[in-house]
């Protein structure tokens, strides 16, 4: 097969009030590596469902050599020879590499006997893949590297001549990342089209024939990977200024720090952070940018105290609010507002009252004959928080992911909390509600509170936060005032993790 | 949203008088499928179970260590935990109990009640805790724990009465001593029926309250919904945990030791007819509520002695009590999830 080519045109996709892809062209050609370059939520992985059917774009077409493709489902387009690798790979970890793999293939027979036809057939590409790898060892013994492997054979079993990778190498380690280099050129070098969803500029540099740039759900660049620097890539996938919808917070009256974080570490089995050292002041807001995945979680949690510390401590007011093995009794010291509320923040199954009062359960009596005084106090805060509908009977898990989301700033911020941790929290907020976050985080600098504030549009941080530290890799990579801070700046270290040096 | 209360016990009450429905199908059913006259059987089990005095007070008998068992499984049920422990609490309840009458017997005294009731809630809490700690401490799932728990008490129970407790003047037969009168618990209305009844209803209704009205309920809602959440606000799942699997040990000891002192009289083998895996079921059908469980025991209850019943008059083996309960839990579980499906068939 031939020198094909995809062409994607006037692709549109909407998510309620979010424009995932607005008016996107796209070519692929065969022979050849395509970075899809841009920020999280630019529209990458939106655009490249589209093309693997998963998800059906509300307008634009999809048009293999001149004829034009209507996929309803990843079968179709499987059928067309396209494949996807996602980053959550979809392998049995209990079973062996090969049985994984004769799933997976279509020709395989209901009986696996030893020594098939069906067998050697899906080994084959393994073997050209990695040889290294015991067709009979169990997945769940395999590396991250390994599996992300058997997943390509899976895709290459299937005979997909246009294989979409989904971030890569975010999972791998530099050694896999090298030899997933290697392999790419050589489906390259077969003839095949490869396209890698990223937001590293490594992996651009490293194999990419052609780079497309998106940001904010645009295509804003298309052509080939040479005609960019380093400089330009970055400027491209982050963009330019937007108008800020409320005013910075006035400069913080002191500079004795209020919150001080020394020398924290922590691990989960997927991310880890260490060698973390901030502080800051009362009334001062300090960003953390970075792109997800970069430890945010696992940082925020370690701050106010929801995971376990390998090392540093966090100290608030003169006082430890690390974690220790038994919770402390919140003293409304710290205010969270975690990402994903819905998992992270509320009881699904409670109502809005109970999930409002929950805060100060350890605080009542051991008795409480009526919820009354509850119920108004939570109608009070409904009402305020704006959350729609505001009824305390109603359960949390009913409720929409903005108005959830205004739920638990309300609840975490009525207090006066000395130490603010908030991530991402106007994520899924119209403009007024935005606006209306921003006012009453700002109340609370006046007040006099620290706010530790965790984000990905650097926009936002360069308008708001007094400074803004770099979280790259796990690590603070540079801390910026911000009448020093620069967008380019912050952009290099954010996706490198360093500046480029000067030659 | 007063409205959508109403609708929403409307819709409860809808569900149980359909899954009563199909059970009377399901049940007459069967009869039929025995070769017994369908309505005339259904019949005499309902007169079986509650016609006159006598059968009412042998279904409360049987309702007694049922809900016992039931309000075992629903402590845990409110974290979250999925407990089978109750048969081996029962158990070892009835074992700590013996063990302190064996004890006592000579000294006698008003004080000797109380103390083998202590002694069996205090054996099924061990057994209970056992669990709650492994999973607290070591993440090791309580469900598997507590099931492999159950076999070891019978066991244990069986060596103590095949072996050291064993009652040389009952010739060979493997039980310990009688319980003296003074240790047993009154009995009500000149029936079988004891004041364990009395406990367990009130113990059912004091945790209902506890559960909806308590700081330790509302903080175990919040738990079992999100222990991530809980832990934010100063919540500690792995104490409850052990808290949980403990206090509804003593439950399940209560029902052992009170069948063995005022039902059997004597710690023998196989004191339970599987009373634990019939509260499991109770506290699911009851849905976990404590006040729910009181009716559902008596229902069961009453099953279980209208089947005794019925092998005596009618000639049907006593073992259709138990198809029969297990008919109705399979009713009682799938009718909800049909008329679901149904719902969503239509839109």
């Amino acid at each position: 097969m031939t020198g094909r080519h995809i062409a994607l045109r006037g692709i549109n996709k909407r998510f309620g009030a979010l424009t995932a892809n607005d008016d996107v062209d796209l070519d692929i050609a065969s022979g050849a590596c395509l970075a899809l370059l841009g920020e999280n939520g630019a529209g990458k992985s939106t655009l490249m469902k589209v093309l693997y059917g998963i998800t059906h774009a509300d307008s634009g077409t999809i048009s293999i050599d001149g004829v034009q493709q209507n996929f309803r489902g990843p079968f179709e387009a499987m059928a067309a020879g396209i494949g996807m690798v996602f980053q959550q790979f979809s392998l049995a970890p209990a079973l062996t590499v090969q049985e994984n793999l004769l799933l997976a293939s279509p020709t395989a027979p209901w009986l696996h006997v030893p020594g098939s036809r069906a067998l050697t057939a899906v080994l084959e590409v393994l073997a050209r893949l990695a040889p290294d790898i015991d067709p009979r060892s169990r997945v769940a013994d395999l590396a991250v590297g390994e599996r992300q492997l058997i997943e390509l054979a899976k895709v290459l079993n299937l005979n997909a001549r246009t294989i979409i990778l989904d971030e890569p190498t975010s999972v791998l380690t530099p050694t896999e990342t090298k030899r997933l280099y290697g392999f790419i050129e050589t489906l390259v070098a077969d003839g095949a089209a490869v396209i890698m969803i990223t937001h590293k500029l490594a992996d651009v540099e490293a194999c990419a024939d052609h780079t497309a740039i998106m940001h904010r759900g645009r295509m804003v660049h298309a052509g080939p990977s040479a005609d960019l620097s380093r400089q330009q890539m970055v400027e491209l996938m982050i963009g330019t200024a937007s108008p800020a919808t409320a005013d910075r917070p006035s400069a913080p009256a002191s500079t004795t720090p209020r919150v001080i974080v020394r020398k924290l570490a922590a691990d989960t089995e997927t991310s880890s952070v260490a060698n973390i050292d901030l502080e800051v002041c009362a009334g001062e807001l300090l960003g953390i940018a970075g792109v997800v995945g970069n430890g945010q979680t696992v940082l925020a949690d370690a701050l106010v105290g929801l995971h376990p510390l390998r090392g540093g401590d966090v100290i608030v007011d003169g006082h430890s609010v690390a974690w220790t093995p038994k919770p402390r009794i919140p003293d409304g010291r710290v205010a969270y507002v975690p990402e994903q509320p819905v998992h992270n923040a509320v009881v699904p199954d409670l109502d809005l009252s109970a999930n409002l009062g929950m805060r100060s359960i350890l605080q009542r009596r051991f008795w409480q004959f009526s919820r009354q005084q509850q119920d108004a106090d939570a109608r009070a805060l409904l009402e305020s928080a704006d959350v729609r509908p505001p009824e305390p009977m109603r359960k949390a898990g009913t409720l929409s992911g903005g108005n959830l989301q205004k739920l638990v700033l309300g609840r975490e911020l009525a207090g006066a909390p000395s130490l603010i941790v908030a991530c991402y929290p106007t994520m899924g907020l119209d403009v007024a509600a935005t606006r209306a976050v921003y006012r009453n985080l700002f109340e609370h600098l006046d007040r006099g509170a620290a706010i530790i504030w965790i984000s990905e549009e650097l926009d936002d941080l360069l308008d708001y936060a007094h400074r803004i530290a770099v979280l790259h890799g796990g690590r603070i990579v540079g801390v910026r005032d911000w009448a020093s801070a620069s967008r380019a700046e912050i952009g290099d270290l954010m996706l490198l993790g360093a500046l480029p040096q000067c030659a | 949203m007063r409205v959508i209360g109403q609708s929403q016990q409307a819709e409860r009450a809808l569900t149980a008088l359909l899954s009563a429905f199909a059970f009377i199908l399901v049940a007459m059913g069967f009869f039929a499928f025995i070769g017994e006259p369908p309505f005339q059987t259904l019949l005499a089990m309902v007169t079986y179970a509650v016609g006159d005095s006598y059968s009412l007070s042998e279904s409360l008998v049987k309702t007694t260590p049922i809900l016992f068992c039931a309000l075992a499984a629903i402590i845990p049920a409110r974290l979250g935990l999925i407990s089978v422990g109750a048969e081996g609490q029962l158990y070892i309840g009835a074992l700590v109990g013996t063990f302190v009458m064996l004890l006592a017997v000579p000294y006698g005294g008003w004080l000797l009640m109380p103390g083998i009731l202590i002694g069996g809630a205090v054996g099924g809490a061990i057994w209970g805790w056992l669990p709650g700690v492994l999973r607290a401490r070591f993440q090791v799932n309580e469900t598997i724990t507590t099931l492999l728990l159950n076999y070891i008490a019978v066991l244990l129970v069986s060596a103590a009465v095949y072996g050291p407790w064993k009652d040389l003047a009952n010739l060979g037969w493997p039980a310990t001593i009688a319980f003296p009168d003074a240790s047993v618990l009154p009995f009500m209305f000149g029936t079988r029926v004891h004041a364990g009844l009395l406990i367990a209803v009130v113990a059912a209704l004091s945790l209902q309250v506890l559960f909806r009205y308590s700081r330790w309920g509302q903080g175990l809602d919040v738990l079992k919904g999100n222990a991530r959440v809980g832990r934010m606000m100063g919540l500690d799942f792995q104490r409850q945990a052990i808290i949980v699997m403990a206090f509804g040990g003593v439950f399940a000891g209560l029902a052992g030791i009170t069948e063995a002192s005022a039902i059997q009289g004597r710690l023998q083998p196989g004191i339970s007819v599987g009373y634990g895996l019939t509260g499991f079921l109770v506290a699911w059908l009851a849905g976990h509520n404590a006040l729910l469980a009181i009716p559902v025991s008596f229902l069961i209850g009453g099953l279980i002695a209208a089947g005794d019943t019925l092998q005596l008059f009618n000639k049907i083996p006593a073992s259709s009590a138990i198809v029969l309960q297990g008919l109705l839990f399979a009713t009682a579980l799938a009718v909800p999830g049909l008329i679901r499906l149904w719902r969503a068939r239509r839109g």
